[in-house]
C-alpha cells in the first residue's frame, strides 16, 4: 500500500465520517444546541476582546495622528502637587513668544484659553457648545486639523481682537447642516462674530464629549469680550521641525520654561509637557488593562464552553455505546470512531464560533454605540475564532472520543 | 492446516470475576465448511454467546487457534480484525441494532462506508439488496417507522452489503412473533442456499430445525455435533 493510497483512504473516511456526524448532530439536536451555545458565548467574548483591542489601537493611532509626533503640549500647573495653592495659570503670552523666537527647532507656538458652555446662535436657531477656545493664527496647523472651508485666523485678526470665529464640525452641522457657514454672522453668547472657517470632521471622543463640539475665536477677542485676564494662557502647543529629536526638544522646552518662570534648582516645574511618547505610554497602559481584563473573561468563557462540550460528549459516548459497538462490528476501526466523535465536536464548535462571532459583533456594536468601548472588526477575528473553536473541539473532544474508540466491541454492544 | 472456512482448535475463554476465574469455553474444536448452515444451540450460560463473539472476531479467545479462511486471526491487531469483520462477516442481532436516526437505506450502507468502495456503487447495491429482502418501498423510513420483521430485514440487508462469506445470526427471531420469525428464517435459509455460510445462534430448537447441522454447547464444551 503506497502512502498516496493511505492518504486517499483517510480522506474518504474523513468525508464519510463528517457526513455521518451531521446526521448524528441533527439527531441529538438539544445536546448540540447546548454545546453550540456554550462555545458561542466564549467566542463572543473573544470577538469583543479582539475588536476592542483593535479599536483601542485605532484610537491610539487617531490620537497620535491628531496629537502629532512632532508636537508638544504644555499645560500650566505642577502635575505633582495638586495641593493647596495650586495654580493652573502659569504660562504667559511672553512664554509663547519666547518659545517661538528662541527655542531651537520650534517653528510654531500657539497659546490656548478656553471657556465652557457657550450658546451659539444663528438666526432663530441656537445650540449649546461645551467648549469655546481662544487661540491665535496657526491653530489649525498646530493641531494638524485641516479646514474644510475658509481660512485660519490671521495675525491681524488676533492683534485687533477681530470678531471672527472658526466652527468645528459639531456646531456647524447643528446650525447649518450641509450649507456653507462661511460669511454668516453667528452669536457666541451675545457676541456677534463672522464665520471665517470650518474645521473638518475629526470624529474623536474626548473627555466630556466630542472634540468636534467646539468654537474657536482669537484669544484676544476671548479675553476682551469675556472678561478674562490678559496675561496668562491655559496651555500652549509647540511644533518642531524634526520629530526625530523629540526627547531633546522636550528637555530644551522644559529648561527654557523653567528659566522664564525663574524656577530655582530643587523647585518643581509649574507646568507639564506632554508629548506623543507619553500619550502612547498611557494608551498602552490602558490597552494592557483591557487585554488583561477582557482576556481573562474570554479565557474563562471559552474554558467553560470546553468543559460543557467535554461533559456532553461523555454523556453522548455513554448513551451511544451500542452505536459504537455496532459500527465496530461492521468494521469501523478505532480511528474511524475517534474521528467520528472529534468531527462531531469540531463541527459543533465551528457552528458555535459562527454564532459567537455574530453575537460578539452585535454586543460590540452595542457597546460602541453606548460609547463604552471603541471597537474595530477585522478578518483577524474570523481566523482567531475559528482556530480557537477548532482547538477547543479537538482538545476537549479528544478524551471522550478516545474513550469511545477504545471501547471493546462486545462491551459496547451490551449497551449501558 | 484445514481447508475449512472456519477452523477452531482448542478454543478456551476465561473471565475473571473478582478473584474467581470463570471458564466460559473449555476447549472447543470446530470446523465449518463453506456453504454450511449451522445452528449453535445451548441453554443460556452454555457459552454460545461468547463463542459467537469469538467467531465474529468481536472478542479474542484466551487460548487456542482460530483460522478464518486460512488466516490465523490471533496474529492480527484490532484494526486488521476490523477490516476482516468488514469483509468476511455479516452480523444479525436479536435486537437489530439499527441506528435510529438513519433511514433504512443509510443503515444498510453503513458497512460499506468503512471500506474502500465508491459511495455510488455502495448505494446502488444497498438498494438492490433492500429490494431482494422485500423493502423496496421502505428505503427512506426510519427504524421507528418499521415493524420488527421489517427492521430485521434491514439488518439482514446490512449484513449482506459487503457480500461476506459468513453470516452470523445471534437469536435473529428472539424479538419477533412466530409468523414473522418464520419469514425471517425463510429469508436466512434462502441466503444460505445462495452459497453463504450461515451460523445461527439460538436456544430455540424449532428455529434450529432450519439448519443442516446442529452443534449443541453445554457448559463450555461441544456436547453434540
Amino acid at each position: 500500500m503506497t502512502a498516496w493510497y493511505v492518504v486517499i483512504n483517510y480522506l474518504r473516511l474523513t468525508l464519510r465520517v463528517t457526513l455521518m456526524a451531521f446526521f448524528a448532530l441533527r439527531a441529538y439536536r438539544l445536546r448540540s444546541a447546548f454545546v453550540i451555545a456554550a462555545i458561542a458565548l466564549g467566542i463572543a467574548s473573544l470577538t469583543i476582546i479582539i475588536a476592542s483591542i483593535d479599536g483601542a489601537e485605532r484610537k491610539a493611532d487617531e490620537i497620535m495622528d491628531m496629537f502629532g509626533s512632532d508636537a508638544a503640549f504644555v499645560i500650566g500647573g505642577d502635575p505633582n502637587s495638586r495641593a493647596v495653592g495650586w495654580r493652573g495659570l502659569t504660562l504667559t503670552y511672553n512664554d509663547v513668544q519666547r518659545i517661538r523666537d528662541e527655542l531651537p527647532g520650534a517653528y510654531l507656538s500657539v497659546p490656548m484659553r478656553a471657556k465652557s458652555n457657550i450658546t451659539l446662535r444663528y438666526g432663530d436657531q441656537s445650540v449649546e457648545v461645551p467648549t469655546l477656545v481662544g487661540s491665535t493664527e496657526g491653530y489649525a496647523d498646530v493641531w494638524n486639523w485641516p479646514l474644510a472651508e475658509g481660512r485660519d485666523f490671521s495675525a491681524e485678526d488676533v492683534d485687533s481682537g477681530a470678531k471672527v470665529v472658526l466652527l468645528a464640525n459639531g456646531p456647524k452641522e447643528a446650525l447649518f447642516g450641509q450649507r456653507s457657514a462661511l460669511g454668516a454672522t453667528v452669536y457666541v453668547n451675545d457676541l456677534p462674530a463672522r464665520v471665517i472657517g470650518e474645521l473638518r470632521y475629526r470624529g474623536m471622543a474626548s473627555m466630556g464629549g466630542s472634540i468636534d463640539d467646539r468654537l474657536i475665536i482669537p484669544i484676544t477677542t476671548l479675553t476682551q469680550r469675556f472678561n478674562m485676564d490678559r496675561k496668562y494662557v491655559r496651555a500652549l502647543r509647540v511644533k518642531f521641525s524634526d520629530p526625530e529629536n523629540m526627547a531633546f526638544h522636550r528637555e530644551n522646552l522644559r529648561s527654557l520654561l523653567r528659566h522664564l518662570h525663574n524656577l530655582q534648582e530643587g523647585e518643581n516645574d509649574d507646568f507639564s509637557v506632554l508629548t506623543a511618547d507619553e500619550i502612547l505610554k498611557f494608551i498602552s497602559m490602558f490597552k494592557g488593562g483591557l487585554v488583561a481584563f477582557l482576556g481573562v473573561t474570554a479565557a474563562v468563557a471559552i474554558l467553560v464552553g470546553g468543559f460543557v462540550l467535554a461533559n456532553l460528549f461523555y454523556l453522548s459516548v455513554t448513551e451511544r455505546r451500542v452505536e459504537i459497538g455496532l459500527k465496530k462490528a461492521l468494521g469501523a476501526k478505532n480511528q474511524a470512531i475517534l474521528l467520528q466523535f472529534l468531527v462531531e465536536a469540531v463541527v459543533l464548535t465551528m457552528i458555535g464560533a459562527f454564532f459567537g462571532m455574530l453575537l460578539g459583533m452585535g454586543m460590540g456594536q452595542l457597546l460602541a454605540r453606548l460609547g463604552i468601548l471603541e471597537i474595530l472588526f477585522s478578518w483577524k477575528i474570523f481566523f482567531i475564532s475559528l482556530t480557537a473553536s477548532g482547538a477547543i473541539g479537538i482538545i476537549f473532544g479528544l478524551k471522550p472520543a478516545r474513550e469511545a474508540a477504545g471501547l471493546p466491541p462486545v462491551e459496547a454492544l451490551k449497551g449501558v | 492446516m484445514s481447508s475449512a472456512l472456519i477452523d477452531l482448535q482448542r478454543i478456551t475463554k476465561s473471565y475473571r470475576q473478582g478473584d474467581l476465574p470463570i471458564d466460559v469455553l473449555k476447549g472447543i474444536d470446530l470446523e465449518i465448511a463453506a456453504g454450511e448452515f449451522v445452528a449453535l444451540l445451548g441453554p443460556s450460560g452454555s457459552g454460545k454467546s461468547t463463542l459467537m463473539h469469538i467467531l465474529g472476531l468481536l472478542d479474542r479467545p484466551t487460548s487456542g487457534a482460530y483460522f478464518l479462511d486460512g488466516v490465523d486471526v490471533a496474529g492480527l491487531d484490532d484494526d486488521q480484525l476490523s477490516g476482516l469483520r468488514n469483509r468476511k462477516i455479516g452480523f444479525v442481532f436479536q435486537t437489530f441494532y439499527l441506528i435510529p436516526y438513519l433511514t433504512a437505506l443509510e443503515n444498510v450502507v453503513l458497512p460499506g462506508l468503512y471500506g474502500q468502495e465508491r459511495s455510488a456503487s455502495i448505494r446502488r447495491r444497498a438498494q438492490e439488496i433492500l429490494q431482494q429482502v422485500g423493502l423496496a418501498d421502505r428505503m427512506d423510513f426510519r427504524p421507528s417507522q418499521l415493524s420488527g420483521g421489517q427492521q430485521q430485514r434491514v439488518a439482514i440487508a446490512r449484513a449482506l452489503l459487503n457480500d461476506p462469506p459468513v453470516l452470523l445470526a445471534d437469536e435473529p427471531t428472539g424479538q419477533l412473533d412466530s409468523t414473522t420469525s418464520q419469514e425471517i428464517m425463510e429469508l436466512i435459509t434462502q441466503i444460505n442456499r445462495q452459497g453463504r455460510t450461515v451460523i445461527l445462534v439460538t436456544h430455540d430448537i424449532a428455529t434450529a430445525a432450519c439448519a443442516q447441522r446442529r452443534i449443541e454447547l453445554h457448559d463450555g464444551l461441544v456436547r453434540r455435533d
